[in-house]
C-alpha cells in the first residue's frame, strides 16, 4: 500500500499527460478538470461481490422487462402497480419509441448503478443511470498505471483484474449486432465525457464517429470511411442524448444528430446501445418501484433494496415528508446528477416551509429520503489519511446475459461534510478492488 | 359519408442553397376505418426516391433525402378519400399529460374554473366540453400573423388571437386540466387554404373530434393526416439541411366534395 501512495503524484501526472479529465459545465461555460485519484483502493470481497452480483443483475434484468413492458403492452400500468403519472408525463418517456423492439429486446445494455454501503454494512441503491452511464473508464485506465507503479500489491492481493471491461462492452455491441461494424458515436470533444468515449472505442476496437460521419440510405446506416468507402454499421454505442439523436424524430432545430436513425433503428437494421426512451426507467421517480418490478417481473424478491423513500405523489407518504422535512434528503425527480437534491437539515425554518409549498403545489415532483449515514474511508490529503464519504458505481452489461463488472468507480466527496459525491459536483475516485477469494 | 378529392402543396424557398436537406411530410391520409384511401401520389422536386415511414404515434409519413445543392424543394400530394364518421379507440395515456406546448397557466385554469362555476360543476361529458369549446370560441380571434409555430397554448391565451394550431393548443390545454385525455390533430377541411388542426378528445365512445376553431364538432369533411400530443408530435412536415438559409414556406390545399357519389 505504501508503494500506492508513494506513487500518487506520478498517476495523477500521468493521467492528466493521457487526458483523463471530466468536463463540467459552470455559469454556462465548458471546462476540463482533472478527475483526481486517491491511491487507497476500496476494497470489496468475493463473498460481498457475489452477493452484489445477483443483486445488480437480478434489478437490471427487471428494469429491462420494464422498459420493454412500458414500449409495448404495459401490462404493468394496466395492473396498478405503477401509476400512469410516473411514466407517461416522465421526460424521459418518448412516445417516438412505441412500438419499436430493439435486437435481442435489451434496453438498457449498459447500466450504471449507484449505490452506497451504510454504517450498518447494508448496501443501499441510490440511483439508476440507464441512458449513457459513464465513468468505466476512469478505474480502468487507474488500474493499469498502478499495476505499473507498484506490481506488488497486485501480486500479494488476490485482485480480481478489472481490465476485462472492454472485452465484456465488445461482447455485448457484438451481441446485439444485426450486421456490420461497431460504431462509438460521440457528440465531440465538447462533451464531459469526450476521453472516455476515444478510449472506449480504441479499446473495444470499435469505430469512434461524430454524426456528421455516419449517414441513412435505403433503411440502412452508413460509416464514411476517411477513404470515401462506406461500410455498413450493425451497432451504435452512442453517447449522445436521445433527444439529439435524430433530428427529424426528437428536436428539428438540433443541428448535430443523424436524420432517419430512427427509422433504421425501428425497422431493426441497427442496434442502438443503450436504447432510446430508458430515461421513463431511471427517473428519480420511477425509482420508488423498482423493488416492485422485481416481484411483477421475476416474481422475485428484491435482493438489493432502496434507500427508505417516500413518494409525494402519495398522500399518506406526503404526510410523512411535510412531518419530517428537517430530516430527509429531497430530491427534484426532474434535475439529473447532484443537481436538485436538497438536504432538510441545512435549510432555516423558512426555508422549509417554502420548500413544503412547493412539495404540496408539485407532488408528482419530489421524492424524499431517509439520510443514509454512509461509510467513510480513507482517502490521502498530504501526508495524512482522512475520511471521506464514497459511493460505488457498479456497472452492469447486459448482452446474452447480464454481468456486473468486476470493479466500479468508487468516488468520494471533495468537502468533509459532504455526501454528494457525484463527479459533476468536484470530487474524485478510488479504484475498486474485488477480491478473488 | 363523403368522397373528398384534396391536393396539398408545399413550397420551401431557402435563400441560399443547402445540401443533405432530410424532410418528412405527412401528407398522405392516414389509412383508418374513417378514412379509405382510394387514390394517392406524392411528388417531391428536386425528385428524390420517397421512403413510407411510420412513427410512434402510429402516422406514417414519406421521407427522403436532397443531397444535391437546391433553393428551392416542393411537394405535391392528390388524392381521394372515402371519409365518414367514425370515432377511432386508440387511447393511450399519454393524452393525458399536458407538454410544453399544451401546459395552462393560472389565466387558462381561470377560464376553466369559471367555465365550470357556469356549468355548476365539473367537465365530464360532450355537452359541457362543447360549451367549453363555445366559451373559448368566444373569447378568442382568429388572426392568422400573430402567432407563430413556437407559441404555447398560455402565450395564445393571453394574447387572445391566433390561428388553428393555438385554438388546438389552447383546448387540448383546457380538456386535459380538467382531465379529459386530449390530442393534437393535423389534417385538411373541404375548402381552399392552409392545413388544419384540431382536437381530438377520448370519451368512452373513442375519440371524438373537435374543432375549436370553428366552434363545432368534426364530420366527413374532414380528413386526418397526423396526430400527437402537440403540434411537435403531429407536424405535417419537418425537414433539416446543411448550410444556413433564411427559408419561406408556402402551403397551398384544396378539399373538394366528389359529387354523383353514393
Amino acid at each position: 500500500m505504501k508503494e500506492l501512495v508513494d506513487h500518487m503524484e506520478e498517476i495523477n501526472r500521468l493521467m492528466a499527460r493521457y487526458g483523463v479529465k471530466f468536463g463540467i459545465y459552470k455559469h454556462g461555460e465548458f471546462h476540463e478538470q482533472l478527475f483526481p485519484f486517491d491511491p487507497l483502493p476500496r476494497v470489496i470481497t468475493a463473498e460481498e461481490f457475489d452477493y452484489l452480483e445477483k443483486g445488480l443483475a437480478q434489478r437490471v434484468d427487471a428494469l429491462n422487462c420494464f422498459l420493454a413492458d412500458i414500449y409495448s403492452d404495459k401490462k404493468i400500468v394496466k395492473d396498478g402497480v405503477i401509476p400512469e403519472d410516473f411514466i407517461f408525463s416522465s421526460k424521459g418517456y418518448l412516445p417516438q419509441c412505441e412500438g419499436i423492439v430493439p435486437p435481442k429486446k435489451i434496453y438498457s445494455h449498459i447500466s450504471g448503478i449507484d449505490l452506497v454501503q451504510g454504517k450498518d454494512r447494508n448496501w443501499y441503491i441510490l440511483e439508476d443511470n440507464l441512458r449513457i452511464p459513464s465513468g468505466a473508464s476512469y478505474p480502468m485506465i487507474a488500474r493499469s498505471l498502478t499495476r505499473q507503479a507498484s506490481p506488488a500489491a497486485f501480486a500479494s492481493n488476490h485482485v480480481v483484474d478489472n481490465r476485462n471491461y472492454a472485452d465484456m462492452l465488445k461482447a455485448v455491441l457484438d451481441a446485439v449486432n444485426t450486421g456490420g461494424i461497431n460504431v462509438v458515436l460521440t457528440p465531440g470533444r465538447y462533451n464531459a465525457a469526450f476521453f472516455e468515449h476515444s478510449y472506449l472505442a480504441e479499446q473495444t476496437d470499435s469505430i469512434l464517429a461524430m454524426p456528421q460521419d455516419l449517414f441513412v440510405e435505403n433503411n440502412k446506416l452508413y460509416y464514411r470511411r476517411y477513404d470515401g468507402r462506406d461500410e455498413q454499421v450493425g451497432v451504435v454505442y452512442r453517447r449522445l442524448s436521445d433527444e439529439y439523436l435524430d433530428p427529424l424524430c426528437f428536436l428539428p432545430e438540433s443541428l448535430i444528430g443523424v436524420p432517419g436513425i430512427m427509422d433504421v433503428y425501428r425497422s431493426g437494421n441497427v442496434a442502438l446501445v443503450n436504447a432510446p426512451g430508458n430515461g421513463v426507467a431511471d427517473d428519480k421517480g420511477i425509482y420508488y418501484f423498482v423493488p416492485h418490478m422485481v416481484k411483477y417481473y421475476l416474481g422475485e424478491e428484491a435482493i438489493l433494496h432502496n434507500a427508505p423513500t417516500y413518494l409525494a405523489f402519495y398522500e399518506k407518504d406526503r404526510k410523512f415528508i411535510l412531518d419530517h422535512l428537517e430530516r430527509l434528503v429531497v430530491k427534484d425527480v426532474s434535475e439529473a446528477g447532484g443537481y436538485g437534491v436538497i438536504f432538510g437539515s441545512d435549510l432555516t425554518k423558512e426555508k422549509l416551509e417554502e420548500l413544503r409549498q412547493i412539495i404540496i403545489h408539485e407532488p408528482r415532483r419530489f421524492i424524499a429520503q431517509e439520510v443514509i449515514d454512509f461509510i467513510d474511508l480513507d482517502i490521502v490529503e498530504g501526508d495524512e489519511w482522512v475520511p471521506r464519504k464514497v459511493d460505488l458505481r457498479a456497472f452492469v452489461l447486459t448482452g446474452e446475459t447480464t454481468k456486473v463488472w468486476p470493479s466500479g468507480l468508487t468516488r468520494f466527496s471533495r468537502n468533509p461534510d459532504s455526501f454528494v459525491v457525484n463527479s459533476s459536483q468536484g470530487g474524485g475516485f478510488k479504484d475498486t478492488w474485488v477480491l478473488s477469494r | 359519408m363523403k368522397k373528398l378529392h384534396f391536393r396539398y402543396e408545399m413550397t420551401l424557398n431557402l435563400s441560399q442553397e443547402v445540401v443533405d436537406h432530410h424532410f418528412l411530410v405527412h401528407c398522405r391520409p392516414m389509412a383508418s376505418e374513417g378514412q379509405g384511401l382510394i387514390g394517392f401520389s406524392c411528388h417531391v422536386d428536386p425528385e428524390v426516391a420517397l421512403n413510407y415511414v411510420t412513427d410512434g404515434f402510429g402516422n406514417q409519413g414519406l421521407g427522403g433525402v436532397i443531397r444535391t445543392p437546391h433553393d428551392r424543394f416542393h411537394v405535391t400530394a392528390e388524392g381521394e378519400v372515402d371519409v365518414r364518421v367514425y370515432r377511432m379507440r386508440d387511447y393511450h395515456p399519454m393524452y393525458r399529460f399536458q407538454t410544453p406546448y399544451t401546459a395552462p397557466d393560472e389565466r387558462m385554469l381561470d377560464f376553466l374554473r369559471e367555465t365550470e362555476r357556469m356549468l355548476r360543476g365539473p367537465i365530464r361529458g360532450l355537452d359541457e366540453l362543447n360549451f367549453l369549446m363555445g366559451r373559448l370560441y368566444g373569447r378568442f380571434v382568429y388572426a392568422p400573423g400573430v402567432t407563430t409555430t413556437r407559441t404555447t397554448a398560455a402565450e395564445a391565451f393571453a394574447g387572445g388571437r391566433g390561428v388553428c394550431q393555438d385554438y388546438a393548443h389552447v383546448f387540448i390545454g383546457l380538456c386535459r386540466a380538467a382531465g379529459i385525455p386530449a390530442r393534437y390533430v393535423a389534417g385538411m377541411m373541404t375548402g381552399e387554404g392552409a392545413t388544419h388542426a384540431w382536437t381530438e378528445v377520448w370519451t368512452e365512445d373513442g375519440w371524438i373530434g373537435m374543432d375549436p376553431t370553428n366552434n363545432r364538432f368534426t364530420d366527413d369533411s374532414y380528413i386526418r393526416l397526423a396526430h400527437g400530443r402537440d403540434f411537435a408530435d403531429g407536424a405535417v412536415d419537418k425537414g433539416c439541411f446543411v448550410r444556413f438559409a433564411i427559408q419561406t414556406q408556402q402551403v397551398y390545399v384544396k378539399v373538394e366534395e366528389v359529387t354523383g357519389y353514393a
